[in-house]
């Protein structure tokens, strides 16, 4: 790996760890190989948003060209957000892109995608499905965004309708993921999930 | 080989080819021979510019924070390697300061300010305000070759006349102790072998050598072809000056011109002491004079001319002696002089 890419990452490293949001916990980082290529960031849901209470786990992958252009970042806590993936937790975001600067640090990204969770750009998608919920059925959308920051996040509010839905399907034999995926997708319509599973 | 390198670099290729379409002419139409050389050449020139293109690790950056004696204050570092800044260039308009070797690197890859995305060129970069420079060079660095057990510690602006004099550098050249002639690095010295790298000196140079001579047959072979073309136009030339007057009022006429256009070529000269003149220059220094004349473009034809004139028993009777020269020396800053380039 290149040597200034080694040589910022660890000043980064040190620079998040200094910073006020890590005595907040708003946000956290730590390091999964000795090369320093791959990190493991954290993020914490922001206030008044469905993700509050909810800590968000995401992949950064350094390229060797850093800083010149951005590192891979991509959510591994499963989330439904428009701008993330529900599928894969690939994140459009324009910084992460086309809109990179070299001067943007691990602690700017992280403070960007927290950012991202509190206004989201649902005309921008990444996943049309949740956009389209979040334009047509808001109030559905904010139901079903805390409840998988319930489910994988460890948020506070708990929908024991939804959970007895999920655990229908499961009962047919259904994975939980996969029940919960496709019954956020048809608005938690139990029949339409099923009909959709066993079509 | 050439295939992998080729379909690996096709965009360069193409690139390079299309700098010169001469070139391109030339390997199109040549033969097989021909066609593998140039390729062996492309493949050098292809070589050099995917190391440039796909390289960073050699990049020139700023020097690392914990080689600095005490806290750097956060202004003095590059916003893209974050080191302190090396050799630094600012933005003409938002004055944002990195280092020459980073900016370069960014601006490479994208026209905008790496902070604040503003547009950005390479031409919109000036040097940075001296009051940076002189905080810069206050800061005292330790040694690159710490490692290898130097303790100098440095003040930045001295920092590079230090590296390189500093013993400890590991790549310092030393002269080779058996007699090769070589200049080894420190580092390497161990693993020198005189005789290996003697003989791959010469293999490289039996290699040019060869290439040389083929270039040489090449040449001479034209030359030759050349000269023959050059005496035909000659005969033919004598035939029609002889056998028609008109044409030899023009011949007479073209070479007057051509003394004229050398002439007019050199440069004005002024003579500053007409008594102190060389009037009867030795053999050596005729053949000087001679060679000067023919390098400077003097028509051949007034060659021989020239050289019989430049003693003085052949000048005009004005010049031709040191008594006259001295009494008519006010008269003479009406000729026209020019200066011969050479010796």
């Amino acid at each position: 790996m290149a040597n200034m890419a080694v040589s910022r990452i660890k000043r980064e490293f040190k620079e998040v760890m200094r910073s006020e949001e890590i005595v907040q916990c708003s946000i956290k980082i730590e390091l999964v190989n000795d090369s320093w290529t791959e990190l493991r960031g954290e993020i914490a849901g922001p206030p008044d948003t469905p993700y509050e209470g909810g800590k968000f786990v995401l992949e950064i992958k350094v390229p060797e060209t850093y800083p010149f252009n951005p590192p891979k970042v991509r959510f591994i806590t499963r989330i439904w957000h428009p701008n993330i993936s529900s599928v894969t937790g690939a994140i459009c975001l324009d910084i992460l892109k086309d809109n990179w600067a070299a001067a943007m640090t691990l602690r700017t990204v992280l403070l960007s995608l927290q950012a991202l969770l509190a206004a989201a750009e649902p005309d921008d998608p990444q996943d049309a499905v949740v956009a389209y919920q979040f334009k047509d059925k808001h109030e559905l959308f904010l139901l079903t965004a805390k409840h998988w920051t319930n489910a994988y996040a460890g948020g506070p509010h708990t929908y024991p309708d939804c959970d007895s839905k999920i655990q229908r399907l499961k009962d047919m034999g259904i994975d939980e993921h996969d029940a919960r995926a496709v019954l956020s997708k048809e608005n938690w319509n139990l029949e339409k999930a099923t009909e959709c599973l066993f079509s | 080989m050439f295939a992998d390198i080729f379909n690996t670099n096709r965009v360069h290729f193409v690139r390079l080819l299309s700098t010169n379409k001469k070139l391109h002419k030339r390997i199109s139409s040549s033969s097989k021979k021909k066609r593998k050389r140039f390729c062996n050449f492309f493949r050098i020139l292809i070589n050099v510019d995917v190391a440039r293109h796909c390289k960073i690790e050699h990049l020139q950056m700023g020097y690392d924070v914990n080689r600095f004696q005490g806290e750097v204050d956060e202004e003095l570092t590059c916003p893209i390697c974050s080191g302190v800044l090396e050799d630094p260039l600012q933005a003409v308009m938002c004055e944002h300061a990195f280092c020459r070797g980073c900016i370069n690197e960014w601006l490479s890859r994208q026209p905008t300010c790496p902070v604040d995305r503003n547009a950005l060129t390479t031409s919109n970069l000036r040097a940075v305000p001296r009051i940076l420079r002189n905080l810069l060079s206050r800061l005292s660095i330790t040694c690159d070759n710490a490692p290898y057990g130097c303790t100098a510690v440095l003040k930045l602006d001295a920092y590079n006349s230090h590296l390189e004099e500093c013993v400890h550098n590991p790549k310092r050249p030393f002269p080779c102790e058996k007699g090769c002639g070589f200049d080894i690095p420190k580092d390497e010295l161990k693993d020198h072998n005189c005789v290996r790298e003697l003989r791959s000196l010469i293999v490289k140079q039996t290699e040019q050598m060869g290439q040389l001579k083929t270039v040489l047959t090449d040449q001479q072979l034209t030359i030759n072809e050349l000269k023959r073309e050059l005496q035909l136009f000659k005969d033919f030339m004598r035939a029609m000056r002889v056998s028609n007057p008109a044409m030899r009022a023009i011949a007479d006429q073209m070479e007057r011109d051509e003394v004229i256009r050398w002439s007019s070529a050199l440069a004005r000269a002024r003579v500053t002491r007409w008594g102190g003149m060389i009037s009867t220059p030795d053999d050596a220094l005729q053949l000087m004079i001679k060679r000067a004349l023919s390098e400077s473009g003097c028509p051949p034809h007034i060659l021989d001319s020239l050289m019989e004139n430049c003693h003085e028993r052949r000048w005009p009777r004005g010049l031709s002696s040191l008594e006259t020269r001295q009494n008519n020396r006010r008269i003479y800053d009406n000729y026209i002089c020019r200066r011969i380039p050479g010796e």
